[in-house]
């Protein structure tokens, strides 16, 4: 463990991260809204400290990092980007240290949890950076800083593999820099198309970009108090869903249909299981509302459908109170929570390749039991999983519930009621954002005692890494020298 | 420039490290995750796990945007296989293919014309004659050829003896008369420095010296290193490259001996080989070594498919008396380690292949290529009519840094240049980078004038 190399890393995303400041800070000069003093202060503490540690650690050359490193580094990387990302809360008026830092954590891992009732009374420069947060944090500010500098090379590696989501990281490119830059260009390149979407359904500039960077990365912070259904349009609603679900889909995926194979999407067996989820729930959803709360099928269709893009996706918008819906429809969204979107999206959650993956092995052990004798292999669509990749997985999972269970106690303890704590738990671990009860859609994480709001930070930051590249840190052997 | 490597064991494994650290996108095929995951952790490259002869993976690989294809695996057959489909599928590629087959290598001309397939001779060609040159000059720790021969390139250990301990390279000219030697690289502390003027060669040094063929008896005797009386050679081994070694020494006034385990193998060599006394036993064997008077020996020469016995067979002639061990050694990780052990003479097969991919590999009209250490590479070159390097002199042709003008030959003559030669159209000359400077090197070489 070379903790120059780790620290020299983090200074320089963090030099990254202070200077993507800049863009709310020119929002907040171009309304003069009163956030200019405090982003202005932020920027200049977040470079000044990237700077500071880039001088003083240095690193070798040729900067090889080997994979404890990785680890090390990103987990490095995203707690301080997370701490300094609170600055301008902080600086801004934000009731507490912690409140700060829940909500830059929330906006950065994509989580979308706020703890803020009044948002539309945030000055428009502080309201632009919650989103930007989103928007960094989803494709990755690591695979972000990867694309922008040449240097990090092999060990660029390392560090792709222990920020993007999903059980494989795969290389679009012979390089990881282009691999990093090709997948920014497609996030880019939707995020401009559903801004302009927006646009040309009535909302101004700002909304347009900010609910476009909370969309595009599967995170969820709005503008507007009441979230999306501030805008009561059908148009916006759709518009919405649909990207939503395009940013849960594997980004690698996207890239092929520019390489000129519209068919990938369809051909990969995650990809239909996800679309096939949502449409079986999103019909379910659509039966039990129309009449008791909807009158027409249209209505009816359209909150269903956001409603669960919002929620598998990961995303945490809104524009219905799913908790006045009947309990079945409540429990199935609270199964979307778990599943979440694909490997290699915007999306937190298990991943569908995973559940998929965890369903067949399941099924493999059944079928073992009738036939002790047979060869019975995982297949995902014609490949074969080889047993490292299952046991991962089944790693991960039997990780995510025991943390979803040991943070939910811990709720409890702290005087939370238990579908409150349960189910903050899993919005905060898969990165969706509302949960229900005390943090159903229509309400916020603010009322909720300090020292869980940390529990809950720790939540998000350990669903959006995906839980191993974090809990590897809290193992005794990984520090042996 | 994008390239596809099929085959993940060494030679692919150095070959793409080699073009990853030059800058160009490397694809490399295998069916062994295990090797790819191992390439992963080493290179920023892409792998890909399937068969490199199956037409769906080359696709998948990107083969119609690649320029280059090279098919490096264990078997001449996936190789070829392999740049067929590959020649089917993008026909314009570069293809080469590592073949160890005799009989495959007799048909390359009809394999370059028919389907385009370059073809890179099985090493073992190589091998031998790098331990022929060792042979004759025993101070040189590496020793390869430039322009067909005529050139050598050769590395030697500065010892406390050495006449050059000590000597900056301005006043090299002086020490060593009219011999006629240029030092290309110095290697210290396994850093490759290209040196200028004021370095200074220091004990301890391994330096690398291009010289004429005719030059080098005379510049090794100069070096303190006479050609002793290399009479008798044993070999241990007697595969491909054993029984190569022993056809070609024994046409020499040599004594031959060639051990090999297998007592079946045995029979085969006796009936291939003439004069050579073959000799069935097991090299790592104490006492069937002293049975064969090792201590008397002059060079021993381990050759087995087997690096560990290779290394255990050297050790212990060197130890019984053996003045001088070539052991052949595969795995290119070891080779900083043999020094220390005390072995210096070490041939390499897989780097033999992988330097003669590079010729192959290198544009602007290179002709060969030597590496030294992985850090440095020595090219051969012609420079062609409209190249834009022709006219100028060398001073005002602003090489990268960490690149160095060797030699230049005109006609039959080699010369030494200076910063005022100008290089004429149909030279040929040495020129030594870095390997961070390469991609510039090829760049200046391919440039045509009028264009720059």
């Amino acid at each position: 463990m070379r903790w120059n190399i780790a620290w020299h890393v983090t200074g320089l995303i963090l030099l990254c991260v202070g200077l993507c400041m800049s863009l709310p800070l020119l929002c907040g000069v171009y309304y003069a809204d009163g956030s200019v003093a405090p982003l202005f202060l932020s920027l200049c503490v977040t470079v000044l400290a990237g700077a500071f540690l880039m001088f003083f650690f240095r690193r070798p050359n040729p900067l090889v990092i080997n994979h404890r490193e990785g680890m090390v580094i990103v987990a490095l990387a995203w707690a301080t980007c997370g701490v300094f990302g609170a600055l301008p809360f902080v600086l801004g008026g934000f009731p507490s240290f912690t409140d700060a830092v829940f909500e830059s954590v929330s906006g950065f891992t994509t989580t979308g949890a706020s703890i803020l009732s009044n948002i539309e009374a945030l000055p428009k420069g502080l309201l632009f950076w919650r989103s930007l947060t989103h928007w960094l944090g989803g494709m990755g500010i690591i695979v972000l800083t990867i694309a922008i500098l040449p240097f990090l090379g092999v060990g660029g590696m390392q560090l792709f593999k222990a920020e993007v989501p999903g059980p494989v990281a795969d290389k679009l490119q012979p390089r990881i820099k282009d691999t990093a830059m090709t997948l920014w260009k497609v996030y880019v390149l939707f995020t401009a198309v559903q801004t302009i979407l927006l646009l040309t359904g009535g909302m101004d500039f700002f909304d347009g970009l900010c609910h476009a960077f909370g969309t595009m990365a599967t995170g969820g912070f709005s503008t507007r108090n009441t979230s999306v259904a501030a805008y009561d349009s059908a148009y916006i609603d759709y518009v919405i869903s649909v990207f939503m679900i395009v940013a849960g889909m594997n980004f690698a995926l996207h890239f092929q249909l520019f390489r000129g194979r519209p068919l990938a999407l369809w051909r990969d067996p995650e990809c239909r299981f996800f679309v096939a989820v949502i449409g079986v729930i999103t019909g379910v959803i659509t039966v039990y509302t129309h009449g008791a709360n909807y009158s027409s099928w249209s209505e009816a269709l359209r909150f269903s459908l956001f409603q669960v893009a919002s929620i598998i996706t990961t995303t945490g918008f809104a524009t219905a109170d799913y908790e006045l819906w009947a309990p079945l429809t409540q429990g199935l969204l609270l199964l979307c929570m778990f599943v979440g979107g694909c490997a290699g999206s915007t999306a937190g959650g298990i991943k569908c390749m995973r559940v998929m993956l965890l369903i067949n092995h399941a099924y493999r052990e059944l079928f073992r039991l009738v036939h002790p004798r047979a060869v019975v292999q995982v297949k995902f669509g014609q490949k074969l999983v080889r047993d490292e990749v299952l046991n991962s997985i089944l790693g991960f999972f039997i990780l995510f519930v025991i943390l979803f269970v040991l943070s939910g106690l811990a709720l409890t303890a702290m005087g939370v009621d238990v579908l409150t704590a349960f189910s903050a738990v899993v919005a905060c671990i898969g990165n969706v954002g509302p949960g229900l009860g005390e943090v159903g859609p229509v309400d916020n994480y603010g009322g909720l005692p300090w020292l869980s709001k940390w529990v809950l930070t720790f939540c998000m930051l350990l669903g959006r890494l995906e839980i191993y590249t974090i809990l590897v840190l809290f193992i005794p052997e990984f520090w042996r020298k | 420039m994008k390239a596809i490597i099929i085959g993940a064991g060494e030679v692919g494994f150095y070959v793409a490290q080699r073009l990853a650290s030059e800058q160009k996108d490397v694809v490399v095929i295998d069916r062994n995750p295990a090797v790819l995951q191992r390439i992963l952790d080493h290179m920023d490259v892409q792998v890909l796990e399937g068969s490199g002869c199956s037409p769906l993976v080359l696709g998948e690989a990107g083969i119609q945007k690649a320029n280059m294809l090279l098919a490096v695996t264990d078997s001449d057959e996936i190789n070829l296989m392999a740049c067929t489909f590959a020649n089917m599928l993008a026909p314009g590629l570069t293809k080469l293919a590592r073949i160890r087959n005799d009989e495959y290598i007799a048909y390359a001309e009809h394999l370059s014309r028919e389907i385009g397939i370059g073809i890179i001779v099985n090493p073992e060609v190589e091998v031998v004659r790098t331990i022929e040159h060792m042979l004759s000059a025993p101070g040189a720790v590496d020793i390869s050829d430039l322009a067909g021969g005529r050139i050598k390139l050769a590395g030697t250990w500065i010892t406390e003896a050495n006449p050059l301990a000590g000597t900056r390279l301005m006043d090299l000219r002086g020490k060593v008369g009219d011999r006629r030697m240029i030092v290309a690289a110095i290697v210290r502390n396994d850093k490759v420095i290209v040196p200028s003027g004021a370095d200074e060669i220091r004990r301890g040094d391994l330096v690398y010296f291009v010289c004429e063929d005719t030059e080098l008896q005379p510049v090794f005797s100069f070096l303190g290193n006479r050609p002793g009386r290399k009479s008798n050679v044993l070999i241990i081994g007697g595969g491909n490259i054993g029984l190569r070694l022993a056809r070609s020494l024994e046409k020499k006034p040599l004594h031959v001996k060639l051990m090999d385990k297998n007592p079946e193998r045995c029979t085969i060599l006796a009936n291939e080989l003439g004069r050579t006394v073959v000799l069935n036993g097991d090299g790592t064997d104490q006492e069937a070594l002293q049975e064969e008077n090792i201590g008397q020996m002059d060079v021993i020469v381990t050759m087995t498919g087997n690096e560990e016995s290779n290394i255990l067979s050297s050790l212990l002639a060197k130890k019984l008396g053996t003045p001088m061990a070539i052991t052949r050694l595969n795995k290119i990780a070891y080779m900083p380690l043999v020094r220390a052990i005390g072995l210096e003479h070490i041939v390499s097969p897989r780097m033999s292949a992988v330097n003669s991919i590079f010729k192959h590999v290198r544009k602007g009209g290179v002709l060969s290529t030597v590496a030294i250490k992985d850090q440095a590479e020595a090219m051969e070159a012609l420079v062609s009519q409209d190249s834009s390097l022709v006219g100028q002199p060398l001073k005002d042709l602003n090489f990268p840094m960490g690149v160095l003008v060797l030699c230049i030959m005109r006609q039959d003559s080699v010369l030494i240049p200076s910063g005022n030669d100008v290089i004429l159209s149909g030279d040929r000359f040495i020129i030594l980078s870095l390997t961070e400077s390469i991609p510039d090197v090829e760049r200046m070489l391919s440039r045509v004038r009028g264009r720059s």
